[in-house]
């Protein structure tokens, strides 16, 4: 059994009344179907207003769809049980691409990254002080960091600090909403790098969201590109989404810039598919 | 190739910041020239001093706190010393400036068209007609459908990659000496990324502007930069022409700003963890 099925999942935004006149209804999913197995990445792709953003809310239950269903290790997400859902909660976790607005500039990053542990476990004190320092270890930092609120913290580290508090309970599925997109090229990389690591260690899953072809060919094992609400193309082995004709697809491909001055412009296409 | 005279001249530029726990310095005595029609690339990491470069060329820093040293000089005439009313009229005419977040740009409580009209009848004598017509013009050479309609628009209503192509439109009007495009990209999608660069290509192309292209994404510098500067904490370490730095770079810091970035083609797991190192 995959660890999370998305099922004929379809949803509509209202736009808000105006005077008299009653909102508009914007479809922003159709009939979305997918699976992410145990251990597996899948990136999801599309540019800007696809629908991206708005499938990872749903799976993550912040928002509910108006059809459709999504399982996540055979339990209805919507639909569980208090005790069952509070499971689920905790085997899934997100991180978004604004790191500064993730945490509360008031706590420490002590209290962010224990916050789910003491929503979960029965830590003491020392136990606790013990588990984030372990955990500020195994994203990059140091365990003296803790101390430390975000206001010193440089972005990467920021977003460090919130895969830190995303792994800290030891979660199936973490739902990585454009988490690298506002970084810069070397901090991408180191937390890109820094990802596989532990997809690998902690045996995780991720539901990569990004606009970034590149970024997401490094981490996911399949890719999917979403377009106007619905996933058009699907490759299980990633370097097949190279061959699809999809318009969609190709735009994708045709907007990625050069890695060297002289494949400016056109002729980019050939360069990327070698 | 027949070396013209630069554009803009920058010499021994050094910002000090004064924090409570003493002087800071962010820029550390960088030299640079501009000329027309080209694009220069200042690459660099978070932290590096490439914004507030570009503020303290157009003096946008907090003059209690931020002390600017050196010389800006542009197309001859020195800025450093100039009266902030002077100064005013520099902004927008001569030198312009693309930020990296587009809605922070523009006011969200005026129209497009009454922001832009403003702007141009700001730096140059015209009727709000003949303002408006040129605004549209400039829209539509931009590629920004129904710009007409667009005029009427508030910012909140366009996506980042069309105002970002406004900005660009309102730069066309002005026709500044000097464009600094401070991570212009970096908020938008790839494909509005594209056009974006596009735009500023064509700006500089038909204009002759003057570009500072700032970005940490060496693919954007790929695409359209002549020359590059790479700042490391607030020094230039490397410059150089374009492919000169893609195919030999210098320095070891230009080296792993190459090596740091995602690429299409498989990459060796063991050379990843590296960088997770570095």
């Amino acid at each position: 059994m995959s660890l999370l099925q998305v099922e004929n999942i379809s949803h509509t935004y209202r736009s808000s009344n105006r005077l008299w006149r009653s909102g508009s209804l914007t479809t922003v999913l159709s009939h979305v179907s997918f699976e992410i197995e145990r251990g597996q990445c899948l990136g999801l792709l599309g540019s800007s207003g696809a629908g991206k953003s708005t499938l990872g809310k749903v799976i993550l239950g912040l928002e509910q769809p108006r059809q459709g269903r999504i399982i996540f290790q055979g339990h209805d997400l919507y639909y569980a049980d208090t005790r069952a859902a509070r499971q689920l909660r905790r085997d899934l976790q997100v991180v978004f691409q604004d790191c500064y607005s993730s945490v509360n500039p008031r706590m420490s990053a002590e209290q962010i990254i224990a916050e789910p542990l003491n929503n979960y476990e029965k830590l003491t004190r020392d136990e606790g002080k013990r588990r984030v320092g372990e955990l500020l270890e195994a994203v990059g930092l140091k365990a003296d960091d803790m101390r430390k609120y975000p206001h010193a913290f440089s972005g990467g580290q920021l977003q460090r600090i919130n895969i830190a508090r995303a792994i800290a309970l030891k979660p199936k599925l973490i739902v990585l909403d454009e988490a690298v997109s506002s970084l810069d090229m070397v901090n991408q990389t180191r937390i890109l790098s820094l990802l596989s690591e532990l997809k690998a260690t902690f045996g995780l899953s991720y539901l990569f969201i990004t606009h970034d072809i590149k970024a997401a060919h490094v981490i996911s094992d399949s890719l999917a590109v979403m377009d106007k609400g619905q996933i058009v193309e699907h490759c299980r082995d990633k370097s097949g989404l190279a061959d699809s004709a999809h318009p969609a697809v190709r735009e994708l491909f045709a907007s990625v810039l050069p890695e060297h001055p002289r494949d400016r412009g056109l002729g980019r296409e050939s360069a990327i598919k070698q | 190739m027949v070396q013209t005279e630069p554009v803009l001249e920058v010499n021994g530029l050094k910002v000090q910041a004064n924090t409570p726990d003493g002087i800071v310095s962010l820029v550390r005595g960088i030299n640079f020239e501009m000329h027309a029609g080209k694009v220069l690339g200042l690459v660099g990491e978070s932290g590096s001093g490439k914004t507030v470069t570009s503020l303290a060329l157009l003096r946008l820093l907090d003059r209690k706190r931020i002390l600017v040293e050196g010389s800006i000089r542009l197309m001859g005439t020195e800025l450093t010393g100039l009266k902030l009313s002077t100064m005013q009229s520099v902004r927008g005419k001569d030198i312009g400036l693309i930020m990296q977040n587009p809605m922070n740009a523009f006011s969200p409580v005026a129209t497009i068209g009454s922001q832009f009209v403003e702007t141009i009848r700001t730096h140059a004598r015209m009727t709000r007609n003949e303002a408006a017509e040129l605004a549209i013009a400039a829209m539509e050479d931009v590629r920004l459908p129904n710009a007409a309609e667009l005029m009427r628009r508030y910012p909140f209503q366009l996506s980042g990659g069309m105002l970002q192509r406004v900005m660009i439109a309102i730069c066309m009007c002005l026709k500044p000496a000097v464009i600094i495009a401070d991570e212009p990209t970096t908020a938008l999608d790839a494909a509005n990324q594209l056009q974006v660069l596009r735009q500023l290509d064509r700006l500089r192309e038909n204009n002759g502007t003057a570009v500072l292209l700032i970005s940490h994404d060496l693919s954007v510098i790929a695409e359209l930069a002549d020359d590059v500067i790479v700042m490391q904490r607030g020094q230039i370490v490397e410059r150089s022409d374009v492919y000169q730095l893609f195919d030999h770079p210098q320095h070891a810091y230009t080296k792993q700003l190459l090596q740091a970035r995602p690429t299409l083609k498989a990459r060796e797991p063991e050379s990843l963890k590296e960088y997770a190192r570095a």
